[in-house]
């Protein structure tokens, strides 16, 4: 269980709610509410905004292909034990 | 990257990959014998033409002591390293992910030079330490904060068979209330 109450995407201001539709966009899936991380990120957007700028532009094509920078994710959450 | 065997291939590389990386940074320089017999040796020259390099790693000479170990192990490796679903330049780019993020030196500076041996450039190079170091930084988010899984069902269900199996029907859905 979360170690934070988790707010609701309805509680954030509306300059914020523009980092959910980002968010969306990003994963090309109808999210019934913004995922945890999204929210969690939306907390203080001068640090969210840079952060997933960085993500964005380290997770794009490049070089790889999107699939396999998520495939590079993803062993890297797993060496990192994270079940989320 | 929605079927299955892509993230079996791509585990099992995360297993092997570490297996190397604990022996090989682990202070167990006395464990290599100073000549290996010929059973080691032939497994050594096979080391040495899947890597096109003139020194085997130390991850295998420190097994070299039981050759019919090291056989296994390099079996393994090879099997895990080459082309198959996964390319092994593709490969070579998780195990770097997997070794910076487990700070194995010896996994690091292993893969870094096996991608660049294949072809990697900078930018490539740049690109797999900035996922990684991106999602260093998620995983800690949520494990400090303690967040549930919550993107789980953005992925489809492989209903496929395992290699060489019968398919398994979907489980049946439960009739929906009149």
């Amino acid at each position: 269980m979360p170690t934070v109450r988790l707010r609701d995407a309805s509680e954030y201001p509306g300059p914020v709610q523009k980092l959910f539709e980002i968010a969306k966009a990003w994963f090309n899936y109808d999210f019934a509410a913004p995922p945890a991380m999204s929210r969690v990120m939306a907390w203080d957007p001068e640090l969210g905004a840079f952060h997933g700028r960085a993500m964005k532009r380290a997770m794009g094509p490049g070089e790889w292909s999107r699939a396999e920078k998520e495939m590079v994710a993803a062993v890297v959450s797993g060496a990192n034990a994270c079940a989320y | 990257m929605d079927d299955d065997a892509f993230w079996y291939e791509a585990a099992l590389l995360v297993g092997v990959t570490n297996a190397l990386n604990v022996v090989a940074d682990a202070p167990l320089e006395t464990l290599e014998p100073a000549r290996p017999d010929a059973a080691a040796q032939a497994v050594f020259a096979e080391i040495l033409a899947f890597y096109d390099r003139a020194e085997v790693p130390v991850a295998f000479r420190r097994v070299a002591a039981d050759p019919g170990y090291l056989a296994d192990l390099w079996g393994a490796t090879r099997r895990a390293f080459s082309d198959q679903r996964l390319t092994r330049r593709h490969k070579e780019a998780l195990a770097f992910a997997v070794s910076v993020t487990t700070r194995s030196a010896f996994g690091t500076a292993f893969h870094l030079g096996e991608m660049r041996r294949l072809g990697v450039g900078e930018r490539g190079v740049m690109e797999v330490l900035g996922v990684t170091q991106m999602f260093s930084s998620y995983t800690k988010i949520a494990d400090t904060l303690q967040l549930e899984p919550d993107m789980d069902g953005i992925a489809a269900v492989d209903w496929s068979p395992a290699p060489g199996g019968a398919t398994a029907p979907p489980p049946a859905r439960a009739p929906e209330a009149p």
